[in-house]
C-alpha cells in the first residue's frame, strides 16, 4: 500500500462495526430542505446502524451541515422523516430528541467548571448526585481529563475544551452523537491526535456517531461509512474503501482521490477487462470490466498514487517529466504525455527511485485501479 | 508594532497639556471633597481649618436633606425596577428574535438619550400636571424611567450580544427545556450585565434634575432639586457635604460596576484597563 | 410548547418557526414601545400641539413669532453662540487629550481614562458647584493667580464662567468618541507615509487628520447638540446675558405659567437638535463610505 503512496485508512476496521451492531440507530427518509429557491438538501435518505461511525463529507454549501442540523432539530425539514431508534423525531424540539451534539466552537458553558459542564446533561435527567459524580469522573478519565474537573473552560487549551465538549455529549449515553466539524478550529497536529482519540473512544464505547467535515483525510481516518455530498445531494454513501476504489461518480473520484481524468473511447471488452483507446496519445488503457457499450466516450479516472512509472513505451502511454517535487516519502511528478495537449498527468511515486525532471517515462496502471465514467457530453 | 516615534520635546509638551486638561476635569471634584471638610465652606481654598460640621448639619433637626435623600432613593429604586423590566424584555426582543420594524424600535429607544432633556421634562410636565400627579414619587419615577430605561436597554443589548446564542442550542441539544436554559445558562451569564444595568439606571434617576424639577412640588423635592435650590435661593453651607457624599456615591457605584465586569469577564485583563474604564462609560457599546 | 405547536400544525414548519420568533419579539418589544409611546412620544406631540394652540383653542403661530422676536430671539442666539463655543473648545481639548491617551502605556491610559469617565457620572450640579467654588474671587484659580496684574479676575457670572463649565461637562463625551476614532486609525499608515519621506506636519495634515475628520465632525456636532438644551451650568455660572433657551422654558413654566410659549421654544430646540442629528448622520455615513472606498 505504501508503494502506491496513498494514505489508507488503517484505523478503519470492519470488526468494530459488526461487533456492536444491534440494529438501526437512526434513519432519514427523503429529507428535503430549501431556502427560497436554493435547495440545501435534496431527498436525502440513509440508514445508520448502531455503533456505526458515519461522516457527511462535502465542501461548504454541500448540505452536510444542514442535514446534521435537521437531525439535531435546530432546523426543520420541508419534508421527509427522521427516526431515532423507533421514534419519529422529525417535528420534535431539539431538547426532546435525546441526541448528543458536539459543536465546532466547543460551546462549553463559561460560568461552569469542567465538572459542572459535563454534569449538566445528567442533572437535567435527574440522575442522583453520587451517580453523577461517578459518571462524570469516569467520562473525564476516558478523555484523559481527570485532573481538570475543577477548572473553568477558559483555563483549558482548545484541544482540552473540545475533549470536555465530547465528554459532555457522551456522558448521558445518547443513542446517537452528532459532531459538527468538531476539530475545525484546531491545528493540524492536534487534529490528528484527537481524530485517533475520538475513534478509539467511539469504538470502546460502541457509540453511534454522525460526523460532519470537509476534510477528506479526516473522513477516511474516522469513518465506517462516508456520505459524500454535493449541491444538497448524497453522491455516494459507502465505506471509505469503496469510495476510494470504486467511486460511482467522477466527482467522488476527484474529491476523494484527486484522480487524473483521461478522455477516451471504449474499444472492446474481454472477460475481465474493458479496453479504452485514449484520445490524444492513442494509447490503449486496460480497465477492470465495465458494462458500457463499445464506442462510448468515457473518462478514465486513475488516482496519482495508483499510476506507476515504467520504461518508455512499456505502459499505456509515454511522456516527459516536466516537474518533479520531493515531498518527504513521495515524489510528485507532472508528466507531459506525447501527442495531444492534455493537462499534465499527476503521478505520486515512492521517493528514492522517483523520476527526475526531463526524464522520458512510460505510464502504467493496474486495471483494478482504473474507473470509467461515460462522458456526459450528450446530457 | 511599527509606529512613529515622537520627539522628547513633543512628548513633554503633550504630557503637560494632557495633564492640564485632566486637572480641568478632576479639580472641581477634588475641590468639593476638600472644601466639605473646611471650616469656611465658601470659596477659600485650600481651607485653613478642618471640620465635620457640614456633615453633622445634614442630619440636624429641621434639615431638608434627609427627606430629599430618601425621596431620591425611593424614586431611583422604583425607576431601577421599571428600567430592568423594560430593559430585559426590550433587549431580548432586539437581540434574540425576529422583530418587524426593529430599527424603528431601536431609534425609539435611543430617542430620550439624544433629545434635550428639558423638552422631555416639559412634555412629562404637560402629561402629569392635568392628572394632578405633580409631586408624586411614582410620577417622578415614571419620568426618570424614560431616561434610565434606554440606558438599561443598551447595556443589556450588549450583554445579550456577548452571550453566544449557540450556548443555548448546546444546552437544548442535551435536553434542557426553555426554562432550564434561561435559569441555568442565560441568566447566570447575563447577571453581570443586569447588575450594571441596575446600577446605571439607579445613578441616572438619582442624579436626574430636569424632570425632577418639573414634576416636583413644594413637599416632594428630590436631592438634585434641593441642591439646585440651595445653590440659587438659600445659602446652605451643608450643600458641600451633600455634594461630597454624591461624589463618593458615584465613585462607589462605578467601582462596583467595574468589579462586576471584571469578575464577569473571568478576571481577564486588569481592573484598570482602558477597555474596562471606557466600557464603563459607554456600556451599551453603541454610538449615537 | 414549540414542539406541540409544530407537531400539530399542518402548515409549512419553517414559516411557523419564523412566526414564533416574530411573535416572541413583538411580545417582548411591547413594554418598551408602549412605555416610550405614552411617556415620551405622546408628551412631545402634546407639546407640539400646545405650541400651535391659541388661548382660545384656535390654531396659531404666534407663540413661534414670540419665540423668534425680541429678547427671546437674542436668547436663542446666545444659546447657539455658547453651544458653538463649547463645542469648539471641548473638541480641541478632547482631541489633544484623546490623542495623548491613545499614545500612553496601557496602565497610564487606564488611569487617564478613569479621570475622564468618573466625572461623567457625577451629577452635573455637583461639578458646577465645584467650579463655582474654584472660580470665585477667593477660589483656587484666583488664589494661584494672585501675582498676576488685574487679579482677582472675574471668572463667574459671565460668559467665560459658563463656557468653562459647559466645556468641562461635554469633554468626557468628546474624549471618549475621539479616543474610539483614534484607536481605529492604523498607525502603520503614518509610518508608511514617513517611509515615503513625509514630515511630521505633512503626515498629520494629509494622513491623520483626513482619517479622523468624520469622527471630529460628529463629536463636535454632538457636543453642540447636547449643549443646546443645557440649563444647570448657564443658570448657576452665568449672568443675565448668558440666559439660554432651557432657562427661558423653565422660567415660563415655573414662574409665568406660560406653557404655550414654553412649548414653542421646546419645539424650536427640538428642531435644531434634529437638524444637528441629521448632520451627524450625514457625516458618519460619509465617513463610512470613505472607509469603504479606501478598503476596496
Amino acid at each position: 500500500m505504501a508503494e502506491h503512496g496513498v494514505v489508507t485508512p488503517s484505523v478503519k476496521t470492519a470488526g468494530a462495526t459488526s461487533a456492536t451492531t444491534t440494529g438501526k440507530a437512526l434513519s432519514v427518509v427523503a429529507l428535503r430542505k430549501t431556502y427560497g429557491d436554493v435547495v440545501a438538501v435534496d431527498e436525502a435518505s440513509m440508514e445508520i446502524a448502531a455503533g456505526e461511525f458515519v461522516t457527511f463529507l462535502g465542501a461548504s454549501g454541500s448540505g452536510k451541515t444542514t442535514t446534521l442540523m435537521m437531525i439535531a432539530g435546530f432546523c426543520e425539514p420541508d419534508s421527509g422523516t427522521i427516526t431515532v431508534g423507533d421514534r419519529d423525531v422529525t417535528r420534535l424540539a431539539p431538547q426532546k430528541r435525546n441526541l448528543g451534539f458536539v459543536f465546532q466552537q466547543y460551546l462549553l458553558f463559561p460560568h461552569m467548571t469542567v465538572q459542572e459542564n459535563v454534569a449538566f446533561p445528567l442533572t437535567l435527567r435527574g440522575v442522583p448526585k453520587n451517580e453523577i459524580r461517578k459518571r462524570v469522573g469516569e467520562t473525564l478519565e476516558i478523555a484523559g481529563l481527570s485532573g481538570f474537573g475543577g477548572r473553568k473552560p477558559r483555563e483549558l487549551s482548545g484541544g482540552q475544551q473540545q475533549r470536555v465538549a465530547l465528554c459532555r455529549a457522551l456522558v448521558y449515553r445518547p443513542p446517537v452523537i452528532l459532531m459538527d466539524e468538531p476539530l475545525g478550529a484546531l491545528d493540524k497536529k492536534l487534529r490528528d491526535q484527537l481524530q485517533v482519540e475520538i475513534k478509539t473512544i467511539q469504538q470502546e464505547l460502541g457509540l453511534t456517531v454522525i460526523y460532519v467535515t470537509h476534510d477528506q483525510e479526516e473522513a477516511l481516518v474516522l469513518s465506517d461509512r462516508i456520505a459524500v455530498m454535493r449541491n444538497g445531494l448524497i453522491e455516494q454513501f459507502d465505506t471509505p474503501r469503496e469510495l476510494f476504489e470504486r467511486p460511482k461518480t467522477p466527482f467522488v473520484a476527484d474529491f476523494l482521490g484527486a484522480a487524473n481524468f483521461l478522455p477516451g473511447r471504449i474499444e472492446q471488452h474481454t472477460d475481465e477487462h474493458t479496453l479504452v483507446r485514449l484520445d490524444g496519445s492513442g494509447g490503449l488503457l486496460k480497465a477492470r470490466r465495465h458494462d458500457l457499450a463499445s464506442g462510448t466516450a468515457v473518462k478514465a479516472a486513475v488516482q496519482p498514487g495508483r499510476l506507476r512509472a515504467c520504461a518508455p513505451d512499456d505502459g499505456f502511454c509515454t511522456g516527459t517529466v516536466e516537474v518533479a517535487t520531493y515531498v518527504g516519502t513521495l515524489v510528485r511528478a507532472g508528466v507531459r504525455i506525447d501527442g495531444g495537449d492534455a493537462p499534465l498527468l499527476r503521478l505520486e511515486v515512492p521517493a528514492g527511485r522517483g523520476p527526475v525532471t526531463g526524464e522520458r517515462v512510460g505510464i502504467s496502471a493496474d486495471p483494478e485501479d482504473v474507473n470509467l465514467f461515460p462522458t456526459e457530453q450528450d446530457g | 508594532m511599527m509606529e512613529l516615534r515622537s520627539t522628547l520635546a513633543g512628548r513633554i509638551v503633550l504630557t503637560a497639556v494632557a495633564t492640564m486638561i485632566l486637572l480641568f476635569l478632576a479639580l472641581p471634584i477634588v475641590v468639593i471633597l476638600v472644601t466639605s471638610f473646611s471650616d469656611n465652606a465658601f470659596a477659600a481654598f485650600p481651607p485653613d481649618t478642618w471640620t465635620l460640621n457640614w456633615y453633622k448639619a445634614l442630619f440636624a433637626d429641621g434639615s431638608k436633606w434627609p427627606a430629599a435623600l430618601s425621596l431620591s432613593a425611593l424614586v431611583a429604586a422604583l425607576s431601577t425596577v421599571f428600567s430592568l423590566i423594560i430593559g430585559v424584555t426590550a433587549a431580548t426582543a432586539l437581540v434574540r428574535s425576529e422583530l418587524p420594524l426593529r430599527s424603528a424600535v431601536f431609534a425609539l429607544v435611543l430617542g430620550p438619550l439624544v433629545i434635550p432633556q428639558i423638552v422631555t421634562a416639559l412634555g412629562l410636565f404637560l402629561l402629569f400636571e392635568p392628572a394632578a400627579m405633580l409631586g408624586s414619587p411614582i410620577a417622578i419615577a415614571l419620568g426618570h424611567t424614560v431616561l434610565a430605561a434606554p440606558i438599561a436597554v443598551l447595556i443589556l443589548i450588549a450583554t445579550l450580544r456577548g452571550i453566544d446564542e449557540r450556548l443555548e442550542d448546546a444546552a437544548a441539544s442535551m435536553g434542557a427545556g426553555r426554562l432550564t436554559i434561561a435559569r441555568r445558562i442565560t441568566f447566570p451569564l447575563a447577571a453581570p450585565g443586569m447588575i450594571a444595568a441596575a446600577i446605571f439606571s439607579f445613578i441616572t434617576s438619582f442624579d436626574e434634575f430636569y424632570i425632577s424639577q418639573f414634576l416636583s412640588s413644594v413637599d416632594t423635592v428630590t436631592l438634585p432639586v434641593q441642591v439646585y435650590n440651595s445653590l440659587t435661593f438659600e445659602i446652605d453651607p451643608s450643600v458641600t457635604a451633600i455634594s461630597a457624599i454624591l461624589i463618593a456615591f458615584a465613585i462607589l457605584a462605578l467601582g462596583l460596576v467595574a468589579l462586576v465586569r471584571w469578575l464577569g469577564s473571568g478576571r481577564q485583563g486588569s481592573l484598570l484597563s482602558v477597555e474596562n474604564t471606557a466600557g464603563v462609560a459607554n456600556p451599551g457599546g453603541e454610538t449615537v | 410548547m414549540a414542539a406541540t405547536l409544530t407537531a400539530t400544525a399542518p402548515a409549512p414548519p419553517r414559516k411557523l418557526l419564523a412566526s414564533r420568533r416574530t411573535r416572541v419579539g413583538i411580545l417582548y418589544a411591547l413594554p418598551v414601545v408602549v412605555y416610550l409611546l405614552v411617556l415620551f412620544v405622546y408628551p412631545i406631540f402634546s407639546t407640539l400641539f400646545l405650541s400651535l394652540k391659541d388661548t382660545d383653542g384656535a390654531l396659531t403661530l404666534h407663540w413661534y413669532a414670540d419665540a423668534l422676536t425680541g429678547v427671546n430671539l437674542s436668547v436663542l442666539f446666545t444659546t447657539l453662540r455658547i453651544s458653538a463655543e463649547t463645542a469648539v473648545l471641548s473638541l480641541v481639548f478632547g482631541f489633544v487629550l484623546a490623542n495623548a491617551i491613545s499614545r500612553l502605556k496601557p496602565l497610564w491610559a487606564g488611569v487617564a481614562m478613569l479621570i475622564v469617565v468618573v466625572p461623567h457620572f457625577i451629577s452635573a450640579l455637583v461639578r458646577t458647584y465645584g467650579w463655582i467654588i474654584m472660580l470665585g474671587d477667593k477660589g483656587l484659580v484666583n488664589e494661584t493667580m494672585a501675582w498676576a496684574p488685574g487679579a482677582p479676575f472675574q471668572l463667574l457670572y459671565n460668559e467665560l464662567g459658563v463656557v468653562i463649565g459647559t466645556t468641562s461637562m461635554m469633554l468626557p463625551y468628546t474624549v471618549l468618541l475621539l479616543y474610539g476614532v483614534m484607536r481605529g486609525v492604523d498607525r502603520r499608515l503614518l509610518a508608511a507615509a514617513a517611509s515615503m519621506g513625509a514630515g511630521r506636519v505633512t503626515i498629520f495634515r494629509r494622513i491623520y487628520l483626513p482619517l479622523v475628520a468624520p469622527g471630529l465632525a460628529s463629536a463636535g456636532l454632538l457636543s453642540f447638540i447636547l449643549s443646546l438644551g443645557y440649563y444647570i451650568t448657564p443658570a448657576l455660572m452665568g449672568g443675565p446675558n448668558q440666559t439660554m433657551i432651557a432657562t427661558l422654558i423653565n422660567q415660563q413654566v415655573m414662574k409665568e405659567n406660560q406653557w404655550n410659549g414654553a412649548a414653542a421654544q421646546g419645539v424650536i430646540l427640538l428642531l435644531i437638535t434634529f437638524a444637528g442629528l441629521l448632520l451627524v448622520k450625514l457625516v458618519t455615513s460619509l465617513g463610512a463610505s470613505r472607509r469603504k472606498r479606501s478598503a476596496s
